[in-house]
């Protein structure tokens, strides 16, 4: 009895003590390592029990909470869904109207208005429109701020616009108008719904625009590092090592070495420093114009058309606040960074703000975007070149359809292309021709553009590609219509009197696919400044330079077409009508302005020249042929008309590799571009 | 003693004997076990900090041992949140300070129990997601430990879901955080915002200056670059396994599979379905659900049942319409299965909108014209669907899938805002990887013809064959438009000659010594390198001419994003070895042109000495071979773009030398030169080099024309 109480004593002691040493222990095994090492990051537990934890909504809370009706727009605020009533747009798309000037007009508001005139979402008719424009003058006195407006509405589809700071829009009953006002504060800016617009000079230009400054692709050695905007709409330059904050005024002694520049003149700098205050946004355009950086310190406005353009791409917006980190940061830049941001900052200035015209286009794009919905630009076609105005929306929304983003996309144009000939008076059917380049190893299809008054005849000869007649109306720009026959990317445009070889041909596509946003010819023009007469010039002698290509033996891509027809004012494509030589110049401009690249030149047999049929009738053979007098003046009104003069030169001609290298024929892929 | 016990056991008296005797046994039996109880007990909860790190480094405790703090019922609460907050004014960017690696700092606060003064807890101590949110920063780059170097706070009270938590004495306790003021810098997460019956759209918990991160937010309510919108988790990107599904047609048109709708959206959806039949397909709960089955997988349409998410991926378009609140877990869910979500809800602020570009991944669509949005849909290009439906995957993989993706994306916007110079670009967020990988972004990609003006410079990479770099000065000096020479002297066993016995020129020439014979010496990006153009040239090239230099440099204006070069060369496939191979014969066709005579931009050099990927520059330098594919690989890489050949030119050293450029020909040279293709190939992982059949002469080389109205007539010889 004894014993076994002895026993079970014993037991119960040494299960005790064995429980607590067995606990004791790896907690002194424990401690020692627990004490926290210097350095060591404490981290957030890892809980034993983290898998019990509850989830953070009840089963069933996500899909059964109490169902709300749709509510109604609050009173005050506005968004498009709200305040803009897309159905009036339906339809034919938008449709904007301005109301006329009253009175005296300045010159500002003359030329938004002219902008929004040329446009082609302009309708003269109010009750056609679902977009109806007010423009604000700076010099509106306030007691006159809202005049009578018939179709006003409470301001329900209304865009009220002021290019330069209005007194009205402060005290302007808005209603449910949209605002596009130059540098809104971002308190009172509505995204997605107002419009920023840029803070331009009153002298901005109304089309054509300031060129960009920018020569270069980097930054000059010994150009200052930095740029700071002044008072008054100056800049000074400091060395590159200053190191203090020559902003806000307290380190006024530390400015280093400096310049001032009085006026508007353009910063020479890599980066501009802006201060924040809405009077500074017009510094921020003319960084812009002058390819420098701009550097935003903590903005109080709204970027121009930021709801589409990446600014994160062109400028840097950092915080006024760390003056020495923004320093600092600037200085140790990646030079990669730096000549993105540069480029950047020249393409947008190029593409939206150079003139008055661009600013106003790019406005009513935004809003087209908006009731576009899914069928608007795509952010990649606002932000790299050639730009949103450039890159219309109607012909795709799909990148690797357009010419000029094959790389972005990893993607390359159709390896195929469609002939298309024009046949003019007196209408014979280029047989030879069609056999020439119905044997080019890439030639998908061949269309005939049927002109001539003589009907076209029954048969036409048998090729090895699907051959189809379209019905032309006379008209010289109708061969630049958009016809869907054309299934494919390139087009080889053709007139009836074009005499081409098959090795002509499949070189020269080639070479296009290389340079799929340009025009590939092989006859070739080349514009001059006329001293004499004060005009432009231009010449089909042959010369060391050119700068144009004709279109009645050229590839280019089909979006051309779209673009010639939907992009160009009317004004111009009429002209072009009326002396057909004109069109080939016009197609050349439309593509320098757009691609600011010259067209390329490729090999031409000159047993072609010999071979021209002689004098040239209004409409009929252009091939090579010197630009009639009377046509001689269409290429100074299309540089009226577009501002400037796009037509870039070029000294080059691209050769098969071995052309006319003295070795075996055998070698050459190309033998009979050198001789018949 | 024993029959004693026996025996008193039986009787009464046992007790008062037990008392004597047994008590003290039993007493001590008891104490001994009460006291290894007690042990036990007492290091089951004896403070963390010793039984801390599980495996030396991590913690591992339970979430109900955590300290319970009391909150009086007086303590302060926060103001409501500001709404005119914005970085600039709200953020104390100071405690950020400079970081040089561009990366703001995180504090976690110790998670700690809160009740009200009757005892009551605040909410729930914190849910799994938070858990899993909060181990995902704590995980990341972004943590520290350090309160006093922290830029950014997020507290560890549970605020993702709105309803289990108490506003006000939430708002308490966040106001006692040790660094709260006025919420400055504080980061908050909410999943779920507002209550019945009117739903606000943000967190009615009052948080002073505090960012929010919030699921659900209105325009109204959203400070635009301060706050950021994310998505509504769904549990079910853990619970259900649901494999990608490529992009094309599918069985529905559209799809709804919401089940607590307003019933004037219900009416919609009917017309809809009406008016298109088989095309759009309405769910609703299931009324006649078997025991077991969780609501949330099954989605009923009349008597026919269908798994959800599974049905997801049977639809084209999958509506995503406002319940109570704006911000949906079904968005998530519709994402994942590559359905293109046709959001129906004004003024919903979407996720990550700050940076996500939805146009490409969704559809939104006016509350208003719900009854259009059929037509609205048809109206969008085949091909741009797809895209939408892969975009939406995508968006789903890298932002929505996981707490961890939510939390990580949320701290990367911040970042952004306060390192703007180090930013996340547009195409990182939206680009799918595919895309990434194709696409190619031009760093000289502004269509710009250089100034003839500014002319090129030279420069000369010599050894010690001095005689014949004279030669080449001489010839290069005549170039119109040399703005200046330069040479790298390579030989550190040897001076270069004296001041006066170099060629008298016209521009200014100059002499650079290098520390060691490296044949990567000629790509270094000299300070005296003020030109765009730079003509690289070997100093045994002696014939080229003036003309031909003049005119190469032409084409250069015109492509300055080219290796414009005179000697061409070509990869081609051995289809026999299975590999590249060089091709130094005279083709029809060229992918490369050799730095021994070529022209480039500056910026290459650059790229060549800091930015070339892999081990090729030490590689190149350690065999003294191949420095000109290797740029030829780079310029091919970061531009997409072929290279120019200019003019005909194929010898370059000795009139009389029957091999191309007098390169050794022989059988090890042309095998090392394939060797480097291959390396290179592998190195950037893709063959970047591009072939064209042309080259570029003068406007007028060879035509009939009399030749000294050319403009570069001393071209055309081989």
């Amino acid at each position: 009895m004894q014993l076994w109480r002895r026993k079970s004593l014993w037991l119960a002691l040494s299960v005790s003590w064995l429980l607590i040493l067995l606990r004791v222990f790896p907690v002194l095994r424990l401690a020692e390592p627990a004490r926290r090492q210097a350095g060591a990051p404490q981290s957030w537990p890892r809980w034993l029990d983290a898998e019990l934890l509850q989830s953070f909504s009840q089963p069933g809370e996500l899909l059964e909470d109490g169902p709300q009706p749709p509510q109604a727009p609050r009173a005050g605020s506005c968004t498009r869904g709200a305040c803009f009533d897309t159905s009036r747009c339906r339809g034919g798309g938008l449709k904007v109207f301005v109301y006329p000037a009253v009175g005296p007009i300045s010159e500002t508001r003359r030329k938004v208005l002219t902008s929004i005139e040329g446009s082609r979402y302009h309708t003269a008719s109010a009750a056609e429109a679902c977009l109806l424009v007010l423009v604000l003058s700076p010099d509106t006195p306030p007691g006159e701020c809202h005049p009578a407006l018939p179709q006003w509405a409470g301001g329900k589809n209304h865009l009220v616009l002021g290019l330069h700071p209005a007194p009205c829009l402060r005290i302007f009953q808005l209603g449910q108008a949209m605002v596009a006002e130059a540098s809104p504060t971002v308190d009172t800016f509505r995204p997605g719904f107002d419009v920023a617009l840029p803070l331009l000079s009153e002298a901005h230009p109304l089309r054509g625009g300031a060129l960009g400054r920018l020569q270069q692709h980097s930054p000059i050695p010994g150009v200052a590092l930095i740029a700071v905007a002044g008072e008054r709409g100056g800049w000074y330059t400091a060395g590159t090592n200053f190191s203090a904050c020559p902003w806000d005024g307290r380190c006024e002694q530390d400015h280093g070495p400096k310049q001032t520049h009085p006026g508007v003149t353009l910063p020479n700098a890599t980066f501009c420093l802006i201060p924040g205050r809405s009077p500074d946004a017009v510094h921020f355009l003319q960084a812009l114009q002058a390819g420098c950086i701009p550097v935003l310190l903590s903005p109080r406005w709204e970027l121009p058309f930021s709801e589409v353009i990446d600014w994160t791409k062109a400028a840097v917006v950092a915080d006024e606040r760390l003056p020495l980190q923004v320093l600092a940061a600037l200085q140790e830049m990646p030079l990669t960074r730096v000549l993105a941001l540069r480029q950047q900052a020249q393409f947008l200035w190029d593409a939206y703000f150079s003139s008055v015209e661009k600013v106003i286009h790019t406005t009513l794009e935004i809003i087209q975007d908006r009731i576009s919905g899914a069928s608007a630009h795509p952010s990649l076609l606002w932000n790299s070149p050639p730009g949103a105005l450039w890159a219309l929306s109607t012909f795709s929304t799909s990148p690797s359809d357009f010419p000029f983003y094959h790389l972005q996309q990893g993607s390359r144009p159709l390896g195929r292309f469609s002939a298309l000939i024009w046949v003019g008076t007196p209408g014979q059917p280029p047989l030879k021709l069609i056999q020439a380049v119905a044997g080019a190893q890439h030639c998908a299809q061949i269309l005939v553009l049927w002109s001539s008054k003589k009907p076209p005849p029954p048969r036409w000869p048998e090729t090895a590609v699907p051959l189809t007649v379209l019905d032309g109306h006379g008209k010289a720009s109708d061969r630049f219509l958009p016809y869907s026959a054309i299934s494919t990317d390139a087009i080889l445009s053709l007139d009836a009197h074009s005499s081409l070889s098959t090795s002509e041909v499949d070189f020269a596509f080639m070479v296009w696919q290389s340079f799929p946003e340009r025009m590939v010819g092989f006859l070739t023009w080349s514009h001059f400044w006329d001293e004499a007469q004060g005009r432009w010039g231009y010449t089909g002698e042959r010369a060391n330079e050119f700068s144009m290509v004709l279109t009645s033996a050229a590839f280019y891509h089909r979006y051309y077409h779209t673009l010639f027809t939907h992009s160009l004012p009317k004004a111009l494509r009429t002209l072009a009508d009326e002396s057909p030589p004109c069109v080939d110049v016009l197609m050349n401009f439309l593509i320098a302005a757009v691609t600011k690249l010259p067209p390329i030149k490729v090999p031409y047999g000159p047993w072609h020249q010999e071979a021209r049929p002689p004098p040239l009738a209004p409409g009929g053979p252009r091939l090579g042929a010197e630009p009639q007098p009377a046509a001689q003046d269409c290429i100074s009104q299309m540089a009226a008309g577009f501002g400037h003069m796009p037509l870039v030169s070029s000294r080059l001609r691209l050769d098969p590799v071995l052309f006319k290298d003295p070795v075996s024929v055998l070698r050459k892929k190309y033998r009979s571009l050198e001789k018949p | 003693m024993c029959a004693s016990v026996k025996y008193n056991s039986r009787g009464p008296a046992l007790i008062p004997r037990m008392k004597t005797k047994h008590r003290i046994y039993y007493v001590t039996l008891f104490s001994i076990v009460l006291l290894g109880l007690i042990a036990t007990g007492m290091f089951q909860f004896w403070p963390h900090s010793i039984e801390s790190s599980g495996d030396w480094s991590v913690e591992k405790r339970s979430v109900r041992d955590v300290p319970v703090v009391r909150l009086p019922a007086d303590s302060p609460v926060p103001e409501r949140g500001d709404l005119s907050c914005r970085m600039h004014t709200c953020f104390d960017v100071y405690r950020c300070g400079f970081n040089p690696k561009n990366k703001i700092k995180v504090y976690i606060y110790p998670l700690k129990k809160y009740v009200g003064e009757a005892g009551v807890p605040v909410s729930g101590t914190i849910s799994r997601e938070y858990n899993e949110l909060l181990t995902a920063i704590s995980d990341s780059d972004y943590y520290t430990d350090d309160i006093t170097r922290a830029c950014l706070f997020v507290p560890s009270i549970d605020l993702l879901n709105q309803n289990s938590l108490r506003v006000k004495e939430t708002a308490q306790a966040l106001a006692q955080l040790s660094r709260w003021d006025r919420g400055t810098n504080h980061l908050l997460f909410n999943m779920l915002p507002g209550g019945p019956p009117d739903y606000n759209t943000a967190l009615d918990v009052p948080r002073d200056r505090a960012l929010l991160a919030g699921g659900g937010f209105s325009t109204w309510t959203y400070r635009q670059g301060y706050d950021v919108s994310i998505p509504v988790y769904s549990p079910l990107s853990a619970e259900v396994d649901l494999p990608e599904k490529g992009p094309g047609p599918r069985r529905y048109f559209l799809l709804s599979s919401q089940v607590a709708l307003h019933p004037e959206y219900r009416e919609d959806l009917a017309a809809l379905q009406a008016r298109h039949g088989e095309a759009v397909l309405v769910l609703d709960k299931c009324s006649n659900l078997s025991e077991g089955v969780p609501a949330a997988r099954k989605r009923c349409h009349e008597h026919q049942a269908f798994d959800y998410p599974q049905v997801l991926q049977e639809a084209t378009f999958c509506m995503v319409l406002r319940g109570a609140r704006l911000g949906q877990a079904v968005l998530s869910d519709v994402l994942r299965a590559g359905c293109v979500p046709v959001i129906i809800a004004d003024s919903y602020v979407l996720p990550f909108s700050e940076v996500l570009d939805w146009k490409r991944a969704s559809v939104v669509v006016p509350e208003e014209k719900m009854s259009d949005v059929y037509s609205i849909l048809q109206s969008i290009p085949r091909r741009q669907i797809e895209e939408m439906q892969r975009q939406a995957r995508w968006f789903w993989e890298a932002y929505f899938q996981s707490i961890k993706a939510i939390a990580l994306a949320t701290l990367q916007i911040i970042n952004d805002r306060i390192y703007p110079y180090a930013a996340i670009s547009y195409e990182d967020w939206n680009d799918p990887p595919a895309v990434k990988r194709g696409s190619v972004s031009d760093p000289l990609f502004l269509p710009l013809i250089p100034p003839q003006s500014q002319g090129f410079t030279a420069i000369v990479l010599t050894y010690d064959r001095v005689e014949s770099l004279f030669r080449v000065i001489t010839e290069v000096s005549k170039v119109p438009s040399l703005s200046k020479l330069l040479v790298v002297w390579n030989n550190q066993n040897k001076n270069p000659p004296e001041d006066s016995l170099w060629p008298k020129i016209r521009v200014p020439l100059k002499v650079v010594r290098t520390a060691e014979n490296k044949l990567s010496n000629r790509f270094f990006p000299y300070d005296e390198i003020e030109t765009e153009a730079v003509l690289a040239i070997d100093d045994d090239i002696i014939m080229l001419t003036s003309d031909e230099l003049q005119f190469g440099y032409e084409v250069w204006r015109e492509f300055p994003d080219r290796l414009v070069g005179y000697p061409g060369r070509l990869h081609l496939w051995d289809h026999e070895m299975n590999k590249w191979k060089y091709e130094s014969e005279w083709t029809n066709e060229v992918s490369m042109v050799l730095t021994g005579a070529a022209f480039y931009h500056k910026y290459f050099n650059y790229l060549y000495t800091y930015k070339m990927p892999g081990d090729i520059k030490n590689w190149v330098d350690a065999h003294m071979n191949c420095e000109d594919i290797a740029m030829n690989f780079l310029v091919a890489n970061v531009t997409g773009k072929a290279v120019i050949k200019v003019t005909p030119r194929k010898k370059f050293k000795c009139p009389e030398c029957t091999a191309i450029d007098g390169l050794s020909l022989d059988q090890t040279h042309m095998v090392e030169r394939s060797e480097c293709i291959n390396k290179f190939a592998s190195v950037f992982g893709t063959m970047p080099l591009k072939v064209v059949e042309h080259r570029a002469d003068p406007v007028l080389y060879k035509d009939d024309f009399p030749e000294k109205l050319k403009s570069f007539p001393n071209i055309g010889s081989l």
